[in-house]
Formats: structure tokens, C-alpha cells, sequence
């Protein structure tokens, strides 16, 4: 039973007296211990999306549609839980934040309150959630211990510390343990690692890996690097357009992408390991929201375009079917058959030649 | 500038054997005492220079009154000789050192008016200065913050458009005018309260001291300088911290507040109001500085006995002992309003007192 499950989710920003949706009807389903990865550029709603499962949109922002039913097993004291999340208000919605989903933030940088001690900022977000807003010094310090510990900082060092006397690295741990503090059964991860050196990065990809196998949680991962997400990643989706346009597992859509956008995300970004492919970038630009295209909002950058493509928008098609519990391969491109890696392109030149 | 002197000097001692001087240096409250305690001297010594090389000096001016006034030049100069404090056979240098030597006893000389020293007259009517004015600004600042931070929250709403409307056209007008208007329109025509009663600092006949009767009296006569004050300045505040309350909500740490399920007003009061803050209170040291400077017209037009009316007098009678103890007093008193500021800055956040001390060293 999946913990989170989004139907036909729809938001849109307010923009000079109109509505222009951002998040045109997503569905997907995110398993308990399971990682999700979004891919997409910037403006393809990826981000959009990650803030409105939270309810966190700016004050433009507007969830116009759709579902996004949060499940939790019940214990021997707790209660199973089912409910819509777009329809909790006040203390329910604010005890779902963090408790039950927490979000780990692109910027990093500015993640923690400047004025208060990271100490100050693990004890009140513990504070929030105590069932009577009380909760012992000793109880605050000992599991704010023993997260930073898990993401190997020293709790000493740290709690006490102004978050501008850490460095950027240890600022996205102290964030990441944060987001641990109250166990929650959903982690979203949006851009987690976009401001950090490489090495950096590599540090917290794998202490995420560990940590989710320790502690069992859901993962949403947002990014614009593919590689990285398909290396974290049990699923892959990618977005575009504020639309799902291709998914499957990991190395579905990395071997065998079969949108032509996602293959052409596989070209843009260069690679730390698969060897030196040339990047090529995507041709044009994404469309503008307000005034989409009919058919596929891809069809005017793509090569392997056809009429058919500029009327007929196909949805979801499946590439290769999986038995149930197994993620299968779909793609929303009507010559998916058709669609090759650049790369891939390229040695079939090659080898014609 | 701060950053750079206090770079040189760890540059030219790296192994400086006045440890303690470099110790005081990176001290941020002892510095800041310090670079105030110049600003006073700097300010004190512009002032001694200034007002002596003003053509025809006060004793040859007082003795031209006199004998004016009828008394023979040798009885006004005896009595030149025991007001003023200094001979101006003396060299200036002296004259100079002499006068510091005196400030540093408190002593800021004799007043013309006779028998009374200018350290009196200034005890007498600065207090009041101070209690209105910072009473006022008191007032001023709180409401203007909370109103501030309410209307960012609810920007674009009745609230928001009617405190801007009324705060920037209140801001326009100058606190003398709206003193003006205010006895007029609200004491005289509309009776709202009584002028010839608040008039002056405290009822005659009610003994200084610290009981209900004198407070409350206190108060009472303060009310109509301090609306003048809060009305014509409550605005400002309110839309420079509307302004900065919109930035600080757009910053990461708020929405990341708001995804820990913080409580509202815990994210309002620690997280966007405290981060708020910040910027404003240079603005907050500097403004309040100017109201205090701007209120001797306020001061003269309600007839409130600070030291503002007291300033007035002494600016028309010549009596230039008081009007340099006044300005340097005055002086002082803004010098330390802003110190004080700093270091509230300081503790509010935690940034600055690192990156002065720390980061140099």
C-alpha cells in the first residue's frame, strides 16, 4: 500500500488576474522505503510540485485539483491513518508538516533561522509536535544527538553553533537531521545537494543511501541531474511542462530512455562515470505555461516530431509492462519506438557510415 | 572602516606585546564605547574652535550689552570676568585645555543667568527632553513594527492601504506644523483637552518625586508633545518595516519554518519578525536622533520646558556657555543612543558580533 498517493494534481500561480498552471495533473504512487526521483529542468513544476504535497506554495501558489491521500499502517496505540493532505487546515495540516513529511530544501544556504542556535531550532520544531507542546531539555538533546551523530556531526559542536558558523556541507547535514528529528515516513529532497562542492555532494548522495536504509523512510527526490537521481533513485520520473512525462526504474530511463526529452536530459548533463559524452544541449526552450501548445508541449524541440504530434497530446504509453509490484517503463511520446540516446544516435551514424 | 583600521593594526603587531590593547580592539562593545567617546571629543573640540573663532567674542559682546544697559565699562567687565570662566587674554590652546580639563569634572562653566551653573540648567530641563521624546519614540517604534509587520502579512489588504495612507501623509507633515494644528484645531476649536493646562512640564505646585500624583502629572502634560511625536512618525516606521517584513518572508528559513509545522507565532515573532528587525535598527538609532533634534520647535510651540526651550532662551540671550553645554550634552546623547543601538544590534544577531571580532583576528 503505497504511504503517498497523487492523483491528477493541479496548481497554478496567480499571474496578472489569470491562473497559469504549473503542475498540469500528476499522478504517481510512493511505497514505503521506497526512492522516488524527479527530473526536470528548471520550470518543468518539479519544485512546484515537491512544495504543494507540503502545502507550501507561495502566496501566488493555488492547488486548483486533484488528490494527494496520505496512508500510514496503524500500530498497537496508533490509529491507521488515511487522508486527503489538500484537505487538513490549521493544527492537522501543521503537525503533517515535519511529523509526518518533512522537506530537505534546495537552499541550503538559508535553510536555518540566522538569529537562533541550530540547538534553538531542533528544540522548537520538537516542541511543535509534543502531543502537549512540552518535552524535556534532556528528551530535546539526546534525539537532536542522535540524528546529527547519524549524519556524522558532532551534537556538541553543532547545536550550540549559529548556522553561519558551519560550513555549506554541514549546514545541508544539520538540515538533513532535522528533517529526521521526528521520524517522519516521507522525505522530500528538493535539489538537496545543488549549492555543494562535488566531493561534497558525494557525501551526502551516499550518507542518504544509508540513512534510508537504517531508517526506512519514502524518498522524493527532486533534481535536474538525472545521473545523480538514477544513482539514489529505485524510480525515475521525469517532468516537463508541469507534466509526468516518462517513468520507470532508474535504469530504464538511463539505458533506454524512450522520450526524446528525457534522452536529451541524459545528453545535457555530463556524467561523472559513463564515460565522456559530449553534452548536447536541448534545442529551444520550454514552452511558456500560459500558452501551451495543443499535442505534445515537447513536439517544437523535438527531432523525431511528426504531424500527429502537434495535435494528438498520447498521455502515458506503456513501454514495457512489469508484473504488479514491479515499476514498469512508460512514456508519454507517440515514436517512442523510434526514440534513441544521442549517443546512441551517434554510433548508429557511426557504425552506418 | 571599522574592518579596515582594526586590519592594519593586527597587520603592523602581528605579535604585539600590548596584547590588551588588541584585546579591547576586538572587543565589539568596548570598541564601539571607545569610537564613541572620540566621536564626543571630535565633536566637543569642532565645537570649543568653532564657536571661539566666531567674529567678536561673548565676553567683549556682553560687556558691549552692558555698557549699553547703562553700567560703566569697568563694573560690566568685573562682572564678565566672574560669569565667564576664561580669560580671553589667555592663548586659545589653553583656553582649550582648560575647558576639557573642567568637562571631564562636569563642570561646563557659569550660565549668564546669575548664580546658576549650566550643569544645572541642563539638569533641569534635559530630563524632560528625554522623558518625552523617548517616550514618544517608545510608542512610535512598537506600534510602528507591529503595524508594519501586519501589514506585510496582509499586504494588499483595508488595513494595509489605510496605515499607508494615513502614516505617509502624517510622515509629510513636520512635527512644528502638526504642534500647530493640533493646539489649534484640536485644544482650541474642537476642545479635545485643555491647552493652558498641559501647558509646561508639570502642574506648579506638585512636588518632583517619585509618587502617583507627579507621574501621573508627568504624563499627563507629556501626552500632547508625545501624540505630536508618535502621530508624525509611527508611519515611517510602519512602512520601512512593512518593506523589510515582505523580504525576510520571502526568505528560505521562513518557508523551511512553516514545513517544521512551526506555530504562527512562533514563525512571526522569532523567525520573521526578529530577522525583521534587524535592518532597522541603524534606521531606529539615526531617526531617533532627529526626532530629538527636531523637537525644539515642538518643544517651543507647546511650551514644554525641555531642553529644547531652554536652548532657545540661551541662543537669544548670547549666553554661549549654555548653548555649547546644550549641543555637546545633546551631542552626547545621540552618540549614545546610537551605541546603544549597536549593541542591541548585536545581540539580536549573531552575525555581526562574529564577523567583527572573529574574522579579523
Amino acid at each position: 500500500m503505497p504511504v503517498l498517493s497523487v492523483r491528477d494534481l493541479r496548481i497554478g500561480y496567480r499571474s496578472g488576474g489569470r491562473l497559469v498552471e504549473a503542475v498540469r495533473g500528476v499522478d504517481f504512487d510512493l511505497y514505503p522505503n521506497e526512492a522516488l526521483a524527479l527530473v526536470g529542468e528548471s520550470g518543468s513544476g518539479k519544485s512546484t510540485l515537491g512544495l504543494g504535497l507540503l502545502r507550501l506554495l507561495p502566496r501566488t501558489g493555488q492547488i486548483t485539483g486533484g488528490e494527494v491521500r496520505y496512508r500510514a499502517p496503524g500500530g498497537d496505540q496508533v490509529e491507521a491513518t488515511d487522508y486527503d493532505v489538500l484537505s487538513l487546515e490549521g493544527t492537522r495540516l501543521r503537525r503533517f508538516r515535519w511529523s509526518e513529511a518533512a522537506m530537505v530544501f534546495q537552499g541550503a544556504m538559508n535553510a536555518f533561522n540566522p538569529v537562533l542556535r541550530i540547538g534553538e531550532q531542533f528544540a522548537d520544531t520538537m516542541r511543535a509536535h509534543a502531543p502537549e507542546g512540552r518535552l524535556g531539555r534532556e528528551d530535546i538533546r539526546e534525539r537532536a544527538g542522535d540524528c546529527l551523530r547519524s549524519v556524522r556531526l558532532e551534537p556538541g559542536q553543532v547545536l550550540g553553533s549559529y548556522p553561519h558558523e558551519l560550513s555549506g556541507g554541514m549546514r545541508q547535514r544539520a538540515l538533513i537531521a532535522l528533517a529526521m528529528v521526528l521520524e517522519p515516513r516521507v522525505l522530500i529532497l528538493d535539489e538537496p545537494t545543488t549549492a555543494l562542492d562535488l566531493l561534497t555532494q558525494r557525501a551526502i548522495v551516499d550518507m542518504l543511501q544509508e540513512l534510508r536504509a537504517e531508517r526506512g523512510f519514502a524518498m522524493i527526490f527532486i533534481s535536474h541531474d538525472l545521473a545523480l537521481a538514477s544513482e539514489l533513485a529505485d524510480r525515475v520520473a521525469t517532468m516537463y511542462a508541469g507534466r509526468i512525462i516518462e517513468s520507470g526504474t532508474a535504469d530504464d530511463l538511463f539505458r533506454e530512455p524512450r522520450h526524446p526529452y528525457t534522452a536529451g536530459l541524459i545528453g545535457a548533463v555530463p556524467t561523472v562515470h559513463g564515460g565522456a559524452l559530449e553534452p548536447v544541449s536541448i534545442p529551444g526552450a520550454p514552452p511558456d505555461l500560459a500558452r501551451l501548445p495543443a499535442g505534445c508541449s515537447f513536439a517544437s524541440r523535438c527531432s523525431y516530431a511528426v504531424d500527429e504530434c502537434r495535435t494528438t497530446d498520447p498521455g502515458l504509453l506503456m513501454v514495457t509492462d512489469r508484473p504488479a509490484g514491479e515499476t514498469s517503463h512508460e512514456a508519454a511520446c507517440l515514436r517512442w519506438e523510434a526514440v534513441r540516446m544521442p549517443a546512441m544516435a551517434l554510433q548508429d551514424e557511426e557504425a552506418g557510415k | 572602516m571599522s574592518t579596515t583600521a582594526s586590519g592594519v593594526e593586527a597587520a603592523a603587531k602581528p605579535e604585539a606585546p600590548a596584547g590588551l590593547a588588541r584585546r579591547i580592539w576586538h572587543n565589539y562593545v568596548l570598541r564601539r564605547v571607545l569610537r564613541s567617546l572620540f566621536v564626543i571629543w571630535v565633536v566637543t573640540t569642532a565645537m570649543f574652535f568653532m564657536l571661539r573663532l566666531l567674529p567678536g567674542n561673548p565676553v567683549d559682546t556682553f560687556i558691549a550689552q552692558q555698557i549699553r544697559g547703562g553700567s560703566t565699562y569697568e563694573s560690566a567687565a568685573a562682572t564678565a570676568a566672574n560669569l565667564f570662566t576664561f580669560d580671553p587674554e589667555t592663548p586659545l590652546i589653553q583656553q582649550y585645555f582648560d575647558y576639557l580639563w573642567a568637562l571631564l569634572h562636569g563642570d561646563l562653566g557659569n550660565s549668564l543667568d546669575p548664580g546658576t551653573t549650566v550643569m544645572e540648567q541642563i539638569a533641569a530641563s534635559l530630563p524632560w527632553t528625554i522623558f518625552s521624546v523617548g517616550y514618544a519614540l517608545l510608542i512610535a517604534i512598537g506600534l510602528g513594527l507591529l503595524l508594519g509587520l501586519v501589514m506585510a502579512y496582509r499586504r494588499g489588504g483595508f488595513l494595509d492601504h489605510s496605515i499607508s495612507m494615513v502614516g505617509s501623509t502624517l510622515h509629510a507633515i513636520p512635527n512644528y506644523l502638526f504642534a500647530i494644528i493640533v493646539v489649534v484645531f484640536g485644544g482650541v476649536q474642537l476642545g479635545l483637552f485643555n491647552v493652558s493646562e498641559t501647558r509646561g512640564t508639570h502642574t506648579a505646585g506638585v512636588e518632583p518625586g517619585f509618587n502617583f500624583t507627579f507621574i501621573a502629572d508627568a504624563f499627563y502634560h507629556a501626552s500632547i508633545p508625545v501624540t505630536v511625536y508618535v502621530l508624525t512618525t509611527f508611519g515611517t516606521w510602519a512602512l520601512v518595516m512593512k518593506a523589510s517584513t515582505i523580504t525576510t518572508l520571502e526568505e528560505d528559513y521562513v518557508t523551511v519554518a512553516r514545513a517544521r509545522g512551526l506555530s504562527g507565532r512562533r514563525i512571526g515573532t522569532q523567525y520573521v519578525g526578529r530577522n525583521a528587525v534587524l535592518p532597522m535598527v541603524a534606521q531606529i538609532a539615526t531617526q531617533g536622533g532627529f526626532v530629538f533634534g527636531s523637537a525644539i520647535f515642538v518643544e517651543l510651540i507647546l511650551k514644554y520646558d525641555g531642553v529644547s526651550a531652554e536652548l532657545y532662551a540661551a541662543v537669544n540671550d548670547r549666553d554661549y556657555a549654555t548653548v555649547q553645554g546644550i549641543l555637546l550634552i545633546m551631542t552626547i546623547v545621540i552618540v549614545f543612543a546610537n551605541l546603544l543601538a549597536e549593541i542591541v544590534n548585536s545581540m539580536l544577531d549573531p552575525r555581526i558580533r562574529e564577523s567583527e571580532s572573529g574574522a579579523v583576528g
